[in-house]
């Protein structure tokens, strides 16, 4: 296999109507009354927007804007009205501060200094937003995690990535890019660079220490049994890269799977006890 | 006969759902009977839907057994020969489950094939469920002969080449195949027709199941490679054709792949796959 940058392009007329028969299918089956999704104004979650639109139609779709004040950003916010209006979803603004301030005087130990841990707060408590609106609304949690962030593990567990179902997760976020932009997304927004908003300022490329466009082709590497050094031969970048980038995506496991248990009985749930996932 | 009617029946499985399946097959089966066909064919575990994990135990059934006889009903009753999948229970056993392709036809059960090739390796999981079959299955009906198969038998040629060196001229896999392996079985279910001028007939499940979407797709390949039908990508079709056993001649004539048949390396190849 040539890793070159063509390995990730994508049918994307025949990806859109995968991704959005997915969407149109779970929902269907579910029984629920629509969909509600985080809007950050953020390429994900506005292509997660716009496939939820197209798939089962805006007025069932709602996205919800969680602002706060440390990360607040009218172009975010502007970004995630447009994609809305382009989509003809609904949408929603919750300020979260008041919730998040109400946790940084509670928490004995709350450490201000250590924003990570402080981040984890932000995500976990916009989780909990979209998903107070899902259950009173009777909806779906429609989740924005694309395959980058879920193999390198950069997302809050039990935070941004929870949700009941995750139709991107299995597109890098180059080929979300693809998607929005063939979407229609303003090529600003299209390939916007990507942050988590856990503080002012953060951008996951600076952050993870490498380009998405490098990143997403270690990945499909790796994805496709391909060893650190022919990865490395062939994209002619260093070894401790593409060790590091494959040692992270190992050691992330635990945030993609149900937690661990010992084996004490006949069927054990997240080892033996395999049940399809959707109800009958 | 030499010339028949095949009804392809694309359905949407329910998971988990044998009334509701057996709902489907039946007015399915009405309408191939309304369009004049002699022998309709259903998905892969049609019976049940494809991905169970541990519900197939509660799913299986034996052969005979209830769900076999109200389609060998139907059979009797619209007067065509029918073939669906279903996890089928060993008669010996209480947790032993083949996945089982059936025919049956107006005069009750004809023959069954168990799949020999379980795939378990991407999203499969088919051998912690399922014991292999281990043989092929040729029948002769009133129709003609029919052989079976079951999705990834199709990629071991050998299977199809017994079945046709068993007598079979109209080759029918059912399938249960998600969309990222339709350009496999598009090429596969050519190869295996042309390369044994036969008819293959393949059915595959449309729908989606735990975000395995089934491409549909079910086709009609004829002995010289010939496309004679094709259903829709992706959602339920039900589609009629044609096929005339006389064409084999023709094509047998002119690819003569089983008079060229060189049984001595088979040996050598046996010997090879023993060792590799």
């Amino acid at each position: 296999m040539i890793l070159a940058p063509n390995v990730l392009d994508l049918d994307l007329p025949e990806t859109v109507s995968r991704i959005t028969r997915f969407i149109k299918g779970y929902f269907e089956n579910s029984g629920a009354n629509g969909l509600v999704l985080g809007l950050s104004g953020g390429v994900d979650s506005g292509v997660i927007a716009a496939l939820s639109s197209l798939s089962i139609g805006g007025n069932r779709v709602l996205g919800l804007l969680l602002p706060e004040s440390e990360t607040y950003s009218s172009k975010d916010i502007n970004d995630a009205k447009l994609i809305a209006e382009k989509f003809g979803l609904k949408t929603q603004v919750c300020e979260i501060t008041p919730t998040l301030e109400s946790f940084y005087t509670t928490i004995p130990v709350f450490d201000p200094e250590d924003r990570l841990c402080k981040g984890n707060i932000k995500a976990r408590t916009r989780m909990i937003y979209i998903y107070y609106y899902a259950n009173k609304l009777s909806r779906i949690v429609c989740g924005s995690s694309d395959k980058s962030e879920a193999m390198m593990g950069y997302f809050t567990k039990w935070g941004d990535a929870a949700a009941d179902i995750s139709p991107i997760m299995d597109l890098y976020k180059t080929q979300v890019r693809k998607v929005a932009a063939y979407l229609g997304f303003p090529p600003e927004l299209a390939e916007k660079p990507a942050t988590p908003a856990l503080w002012p300022n953060q951008l996951a490329e600076t952050e993870l220490g490498i380009k998405y466009e490098t990143l997403d082709l270690i990945l499909y590497g790796l994805e496709h049994f391909m060893s650190a050094e022919e990865i490395v031969s062939q994209l002619n970048i260093e070894a401790s890269l593409v060790e590091k980038v494959k040692s992270r995506w190992l050691s992330a496991e635990h945030k993609r799977r149900l937690p661990l248990t010992v084996k004490l009985e006949y069927r054990t749930i997240g080892a033996d006890f395999r049940l399809p996932r959707e109800g009958y | 006969m030499t010339r028949i009617k095949l009804a392809l029946a694309q359905i949407e499985a329910r998971r988990e759902n044998k009334k509701e399946n057996l709902r489907k097959i039946q007015e399915f089966t009405n309408k191939a009977q309304n369009q004049g066909a002699n022998l309709i064919i259903f998905p892969e575990l049609s019976l049940t839907g494809y991905v169970m994990r541990d519900q197939v135990y509660e799913m299986a059934e034996t052969l005979p057994g209830p769900s076999s006889r109200i389609i060998q009903d139907l059979a009797k009753e619209t007067g065509l020969h029918i073939i669906f999948g279903m996890p089928e229970l060993s008669e010996k056993a209480k947790a032993t489950i083949f996945n089982t392709a059936v025919l049956v036809g107006p005069k009750g059960l004809i023959g069954k094939y168990r799949k020999m090739y379980l795939p378990t390796h991407s999203v499969f999981e088919e051998k912690r469920y399922f014991r292999p079959g281990n043989q092929v299955a040729s029948f002769g009906t009133s129709l003609g002969n029919i052989g079976l198969c079951i999705c990834y038998d199709l990629f071991f040629p050998e299977v199809c080449r017994l079945t046709r060196l068993k007598g079979a001229q109209l080759i029918v896999a059912i399938s249960a195949s998600p969309a990222v392996r339709r350009s496999y079985f598009e090429i596969l279910t050519v190869a295996r027709a042309l390369e044994n001028t036969a008819f293959l007939a393949y059915v595959n499940l449309a729908g989606i199941e735990e975000g395995l979407q089934f491409w549909g797709g079910s086709r009609v390949a004829g002995p010289n490679g010939d496309l004679i039908a094709k259903a829709r990508y992706d959602v339920e079709d039900l589609v009629i054709c044609d096929i005339d056993f006389s064409d084999m001649k023709t094509a047998e004539a002119s690819i003569p792949t089983l008079k060229d048949l060189r049984p001595e390396i088979f040996a050598e190849l046996k010997r090879e796959a023993e060792q590799f």
